[in-house]
């Protein structure tokens, strides 16, 4: 949660907590692991050993939380998946 | 054929004239599937002859707001939030046209380069990670047609796959074709891959 400098006030409204959602990816037989590694890499930013330890959870456990936030900004996320080719969904955080 | 590989920062691949024709046959076919119009054959809805093609343009452009029937396309365009149909019918609303015309603009474009002549299908590294993501949409479209549903069922397919190429006798060859061109195109998306995350050395 951040602070904004100017007021000095938590900017919790937007992600207050039954505001907040979450993207899953969920496993599938079709994309590769190098792809989905490469996917998480290059969307979300991550350094290469974190992309493969979410990929492997992905692989391993069927699914993982791959971001956070409000509803408009998993809307966001699920859509680059989709674009992507990746299986993804969106659920309120708790669900 | 022959996978990708770095030539001077670029991906080549080598695919014989019936392997480009058909890849790029069903990269159409996965075109036509999300609502492009035959590829090499476009219209834009504005030059429709007649009322009733825009009519029947419109009809079709509604009807893609809806969950798709056809499995493939679902798989495509995913129901985003399942325990959430709100949300999903608002998702769907707002993305879907948007996704279907990224998908199918990056399809045309492989269709364009596999319909050039010469055996080599080049792929800048700017437009590699397009590229790939297109053919995990054909993947995905042969994977549901194939009932690949579960990582065991991919493996079956690969030994199935395996199987048919030493065997003289098919049973359903419609299967074991399909199963092979889903093979093969795996095979070229894991080499373009390796492409983008620099795992070759650029061998010239």
């Amino acid at each position: 949660m951040s602070a904004d400098p100017a007021t000095g006030r938590a900017t919790s409204v937007v992600t207050r907590l039954d505001d907040a959602w979450v993207t899953i990816v969920w496993n599938d037989p079709v994309n590769l692991m190098s792809y989905v590694t490469h996917v998480f890499e290059s969307y979300f930013g991550w350094a290469r050993v974190k992309a493969e330890r979410k990929m492997r959870e992905v692989h391993e456990k069927g699914r993982s939380v791959v971001s956070t936030g409000g509803r408009e900004k998993m809307e966001v996320d699920v859509q680059a998946m989709h674009g992507y080719g990746l299986w993804a969904t969106m659920q309120r955080s708790g669900e | 054929m022959k996978a990708f590989r770095a030539r001077r920062g670029v991906a080549v691949a080598e695919l014989d004239h019936e392997e480009r024709t058909v890849v790029a046959r069903i990269v159409a076919d996965v075109g036509l599937l999300l609502g492009g119009e035959v590829f090499g054959m476009e219209r834009a809805p504005w030059e429709a002859e007649s009322s009733q093609d825009l009519l029947e343009y419109l009809t079709n452009f509604e009807s893609h707001l809806a969950e798709p029937d056809d499995p493939a396309i679902l798989r495509l365009l995913p129901n985003a939030a399942p325990t959430d149909r709100e949300a999903a019918d608002e998702f769907r609303r707002y993305t879907e046209p948007d996704l279907r015309t990224l998908k199918v603009a990056r399809l045309r474009r492989i269709w364009a380069e596999l319909c050039e002549d010469g055996p080599r299908w080049e792929v800048a590294e700017g437009e590699a990670m397009d590229t790939a993501a297109a053919l995990t949409d054909v993947r995905l479209v042969l994977a549901s047609r194939l009932g690949i549903e579960t990582d065991e069922d991919a493996q079956r397919l690969h030994a199935e796959a395996a199987l048919a190429s030493s065997a003289g006798d098919v049973v359903d060859r419609e299967r074991v074709w399909l199963g092979m061109l889903y093979e093969a195109l795996t095979w070229l998306q894991d080499s373009l891959v390796a492409f983008v995350m620099g795992e070759e050395a650029d061998d010239e």
